[in-house]
C-alpha cells in the first residue's frame, strides 16, 4: 500500500531523467477510473499483468475513481505524453463531456486499442408476467409510466439504454436511479421495481440462479452467455449502446510507443487467460486497433453528444 | 451432512490453507489498524494474488483480511482516538475514555474478546437462520432504507452527551455536507463550486481521519500536553481480562450489539459503521447508568465492538444466500469467488455444501486467530502510549496523510482531511460533539436518495410508505427515540 502511495512521487523523480533510450525503460502506470474490485479494475489488472511480459517492464495499476471516470481521464490526459502513464478507456470517455462532468473526450487522447465489449440486457424477475420484450412493451403502452425500471445512475450507460428503448419504441417508463448496477439489480430482485437494464455480465449470475429472466440483449448478434435470448436487432428495434474497454494515453504519445503498447495488449488479448475472463464476466472479446478504435470512439462521442442531452432533458 | 463436514474439515485443516488464513489475518490487522487503509482496500488489492492458488486458500486469505481488519480498527480508536476503520467510530467513544483513565489494557482486551463474540454470534446466526435473514435483507426497498437512515439520524441526540443542542447543530452540518456532489436522482452537480473532484461528494474516510485524528492532535498541542513529554507515560496498562462480575454485566450488552450488528450488516449498503452506532445507542438507552456512556462504559464499548464485528457475518449471510453483496468487502469477495468458478447464491447451498461448510469453518478459525493476536498484541501495542507525545502526533499526521491519499489516490482528499481536522479542532474547543456530524455525513446520502426513490415509487404519495410494516417500525422507533428524553424528565 505504501508502495502504491509513494510510487507516484518516486516516478516523478525518475521521470526527470528519462526521455531517450529504448521504450519502455521503466515502470508504466495504468490509471483505472473505477474503484478496486469492479469490471474495469479486473480488466485493467489482468491486461496489465499479461502485457508485462511483452513489454518487459512492470505495468502498475492505480485507481482514481470519481465522477464516472472524469477525474481519471482529465488526470491522465494532462500527464507528459511519454507513454509511461496510460489509462483504461471505458465507454465513459465518450460520455463525460456530454454529461458536463469534465471537458475531456477521445479527441484529447492517443487511443491505443479496444479489447472488449459488453452488451446490455433487459431483465425481469422470473415470476413476472412478461415472457418477451413485446409483451413488456404492450404492458407499458397500456399504462404509460406505470412500469418502473431501476438503473445504475442517471446518465450512466445502462440508463442511456433505457432512455433509448423509450425513444425508439415510443413508450414511457418510470426511472429509478441507483449508484451502480449492483444495488439496481438488488432492487429488482427484492420486487421493488419491475425491470432493469444492466450489462450481460452483471445479470448472468442471477439468471443462472433462476431469479431473473432476460427478455432481450441490446446488440446485433446473440450473446454467448444467453444464446436463447433474442436481440433488439432481431426484434426489429435497431439500437443498443454497449459498454466497452480499451486503453489510451495522453494526446501526443509518439507513434512508435503507441504501437509498442498496442502490440503488447494484442498479445495479452490473444491469451487463453483473457478469453476465460471474458467468458466469466459476460464480455465479448473484440479487438480494435488504434485507428479503428479512434474512429469508433469518436463516432460514439458524437452519438452521445447528439442523444444524451436531449434524452436527459426529456427525463429531467 | 456429516460427509460434507468432513470434506470441509479436511480442506480447512491443511497447512497451506491455515498459512494463508494467518497471513490474511496479519495483513488485515495492519490494514485495519492504519486509518485510511480499509478492509475493502486490503481485500481488493490482494484479490488478484488469489487467482494462482486454490479457491479454499484464496478465500482463507481474503476472509482473514476481512476478519482481521475490523477488530484491528478498534486498536487506534482506543489508544489514540483515531478510528482505524469507519466501523470503529463508536469504539472510540468509550474505548479512548478508558485508555485515558489508565485502563487501556482492559479496553484492548475487551476489543479482542468482543470481536470474537461478535464474529462468532453472527456466524451462529448465519448457520441457523441464513435464509430468513437474507429474505429480511431483500425486503428492504427505498422506503425501508429511508426509515433505517431516519432512525439512525434520530440517534444524534443520544450520541451528543451533555450538549444536545450543539450536537444537533453538528448533525445538521453533517447533513449539509452530505448534499455536496451529484444529485443522486438527476446527476446534476450540487455545491461543488465547479470542482470536478467534488462531483462524488466529500469522501467520508479522509473527513473521519481529520475530524478524529488530526483534531485530537491539535487539541492536545493546544492544551500543552507536549510540555509534560508523555502525559500517559506513567499510565499502567492495567489488566486485560474483565473480572467475572464485569463479564456478567457486559454479556447482555455484547449480545444486543451482536444481534443488531448481524441484522444491519445483512442489509446491503448498511454495514458495521451504522450498526455499531445503533447498537451503542440502544445499549445506552436500556442501561441504568446512562451518564457514564461515552466516558468509559465497558458495556458501551462491548456493544459497539460486538456490533462492528457481527456485521461481517451479516454481510456474508446476504452474499452467500442471495449472491448479493452485503457491503463493499463482500462485493469484492463475490468477484474473487466467481474467478474460482464459485457462484454465491441459493444454489451454492444445494450444489456445493462442502464449500459452504469450509467457508463457515474458515470464518470461525479467522475469528479465533484474530482474538489470539489481539490478546497477545495488547501489551506491546499499548506501548504506543509511552511514545513521547510529539512523536505520536507526527505519526498520526503522517499516517493520516498517507491514508487519506491512498484511499482514492487523490490529493483533494488530503486537503479534505486537513480542513476537517481544523474544523474538528474548532468544534471541540466549542464543546460541540463530533459524533452527530459523522452520523449526518454517513446517513445523509442514504436518507435523501431513498426518500426520493420511495416517493418516485409511490408517485409522490407520502402515505404509501407508511403502509409497509418495517417502515412503520422504524418511524415509531424514531418517535420513541426523540420523545423518550422528555418523558423521562417528567417522571424524574
Amino acid at each position: 500500500m505504501f508502495a502504491r502511495a509513494l510510487l507516484p512521487a518516486l516516478l516523478l523523480l525518475a521521470g526527470c531523467s528519462t526521455a531517450d533510450g529504448p521504450y519502455p525503460s521503466k515502470e508504466i502506470r495504468l490509471i483505472v477510473q473505477a474503484a478496486p474490485g469492479g469490471t474495469s479494475d479486473t480488466v485493467s489488472r489482468v491486461m496489465a499483468s499479461l502485457a508485462e511480459g511483452p513489454l518487459g517492464v512492470p505495468v502498475v495499476c492505480e485507481n482514481k475513481p470519481g465522477a464516472s471516470g472524469a477525474l481519471a481521464f482529465a488526470f491522465t490526459v494532462r500527464r507528459p505524453p511519454d507513454g509511461y502513464t496510460i489509462g483504461h478507456a471505458p465507454v465513459e470517455i465518450a460520455t463525460v463531456r456530454s454529461l458536463g462532468f469534465a471537458d475531456v473526450g477521445p479527441d484529447d487522447m492517443a487511443l491505443i486499442c479496444m479489447v472488449s465489449k459488453t452488451p446490455p440486457a433487459l431483465v425481469v424477475r422470473t415470476d413476472a408476467p412478461w415472457q418477451s420484450l413485446d409483451e413488456l412493451l404492450d404492458a407499458a403502452r397500456k399504462d404509460p409510466g406505470g412500469l418502473i425500471f431501476s438503473n445504475s445512475g442517471t446518465g450512466s450507460i445502462w440508463h442511456f439504454n433505457t432512455l433509448l428503448l423509450e425513444q425508439r419504441t415510443g413508450v414511457r417508463f418510470t426511472h429509478l436511479p441507483y449508484g451502480g448496477s449492483s444495488p439496481a439489480l438488488v432492487s429488482l430482485l427484492g420486487g421493488h421495481v419491475d425491470a432493469a437494464i444492466a450489462g450481460v455480465g452483471e445479470v448472468v449470475a442471477h439468471v443462472q440462479s433462476g431469479k431473473l429472466r432476460p427478455l432481450a440483449v441490446f446488440d446485433e448478434a446473440r450473446s454467448s452467455v444467453f444464446p436463447d435470448t433474442p436481440t433488439t436487432h432481431e426484434l426489429g428495434y435497431e439500437f443498443g449502446a454497449p459498454a466497452w474497454s480499451g486503453f489510451f494515453g495522453p494526446k501526443g504519445v509518439p507513434d512508435d510507443r503507441v504501437a509498442k503498447l498496442a502490440g503488447a495488449f494484442k498479445q495479452a488479448f490473444d491469451s487463453e487467460e483473457w478469453k476465460e475472463l471474458c467468458l466469466e464476466r459476460g464480455m465479448t472479446p473484440v479487438y480494435l486497433d488504434r485507428d479503428a478504435f479512434r474512429t469508433f470512439a469518436l463516432e460514439q462521442s458524437d452519438f452521445f453528444a447528439g442523444e444524451l442531452p436531449q434524452l436527459l432533458r426529456m427525463e429531467r | 451432512m456429516t460427509p460434507d463436514l468432513l470434506v470441509a474439515l479436511r480442506a480447512v485443516f491443511e497447512l497451506q490453507t491455515l498459512g494463508f488464513l494467518a497471513v490474511g489475518v496479519v495483513l488485515g490487522a495492519i490494514f485495519g489498524a492504519l486509518p485510511g487503509l480499509t478492509a475493502t482496500m486490503g481485500v481488493a488489492v490482494l484479490t488478484p494474488l488469489t487467482f494462482w492458488v486454490s479457491a479454499e486458500q484464496g478465500l482463507a486469505m481474503l476472509l482473514g483480511i476481512y476478519a482481521g481488519a475490523i477488530p484491528a480498527g478498534g486498536i487506534p480508536a482506543i489508544l489514540i482516538n483515531v478510528p482505524g476503520t469507519p466501523a470503529s467510530i463508536a469504539t472510540s467513544w468509550d474505548g479512548y475514555a478508558l485508555s485515558q483513565r489508565g485502563q487501556a489494557g482492559l479496553a484492548l482486551g475487551l476489543n479482542a474478546w468482543m470481536s470474537l463474540a461478535g464474529q462468532l454470534v453472527s456466524i451462529v446466526f448465519l448457520a441457523v437462520a441464513a435464509f430468513p435473514i437474507a429474505t429480511f435483507a431483500l425486503s428492504f426497498g427505498p422506503a425501508e432504507y429511508f426509515g433505517l437512515a431516519l432512525f439512525g439520524i434520530s440517534l444524534m441526540a443520544g450520541v451528543s452527551g451533555k450538549h444536545v443542542l450543539k450536537g444537533l447543530l453538528a448533525g445538521c452540518l453533517g447533513l449539509a455536507l452530505a448534499t455536496v456532489g451529484l444529485d443522486p436522482m438527476t446527476a446534476y452537480p450540487r455545491f461543488n463550486f465547479g470542482i470536478a473532484d467534488f462531483l462524488d461528494g466529500i469522501s467520508f474516510v479522509p473527513v473521519m481521519i481529520g475530524l478524529f485524528g488530526l483534531s485530537e492532535v491539535l487539541t492536545q498541542i493546544s492544551e500543552g500536553a507536549g510540555r509534560t513529554q508523555t502525559a500517559q507515560a506513567d499510565a499502567k496498562l492495567g489488566r486485560t481480562t474483565p473480572t467475572g462480575e464485569e463479564a456478567r454485566r457486559i454479556a447482555p450488552a455484547a449480545f444486543t450489539g451482536a444481534a443488531i450488528g448481524t441484522l444491519v450488516g445483512a442489509i446491503p449498503a448498511a454495514g458495521g459503521d451504522v450498526g455499531s452506532v445503533i447498537a451503542w445507542e440502544q445499549t445506552r438507552r436500556l442501561a441504568r447508568d446512562k451518564e457514564i456512556y461515552g466516558k468509559g462504559s465497558l458495556e458501551g464499548l462491548s456493544s459497539a465492538v460486538a456490533a462492528a464485528n457481527a456485521a461481517i457475518g451479516g454481510a456474508m449471510t446476504t452474499m452467500l444466500t442471495l449472491g448479493i453483496p452485503g457491503d463493499a468487502v463482500s462485493a469484492i469477495l463475490i468477484g474473487a469467488l466467481l474467478i474460482h468458478g464459485i457462484q454465491p447464491g441459493p444454489l451454492l447451498f444445494q450444489n456445493n455444501r462442502p464449500f459452504v461448510f469450509t467457508l463457515v469453518l474458515l470464518m470461525v478459525l479467522a475469528a479465533v486467530l484474530v482474538f489470539l493476536l489481539g490478546l497477545l498484541g495488547a501489551r506491546p501495542l499499548a506501548r504506543v502510549l509511552r511514545v513521547p507525545n510529539p512523536w505520536l502526533w507526527a505519526g498520526i499526521v503522517l499516517f493520516g496523510t498517507v491514508g487519506a491519499y491512498a484511499l482514492n489516490n487523490a490529493v483533494v482528499d488530503v486537503w479534505a482531511m486537513y480542513v476537517a481536522g481544523v474544523i474538528g479542532f474548532l468544534l471541540r474547543r466549542a464543546t460541540v460533539p463530533l459524533g452527530p456530524l459523522v452520523l449526518g455525513l454517513i446517513l445523509g446520502p442514504m436518507m435523501e436518495a431513498n426518500l426520493r426513490r420511495a416517493l418516485i415509487l409511490s408517485r409522490g404519495d407520502w402515505t404509501v410508505p407508511l403502509t409497509r410494516p418495517i417502515v412503520l417500525f422504524f418511524l415509531l422507533a424514531t418517535v420513541v427515540s426523540l420523545a423518550s428524553p422528555f418523558f423521562r424528565r417528567k417522571s424524574a
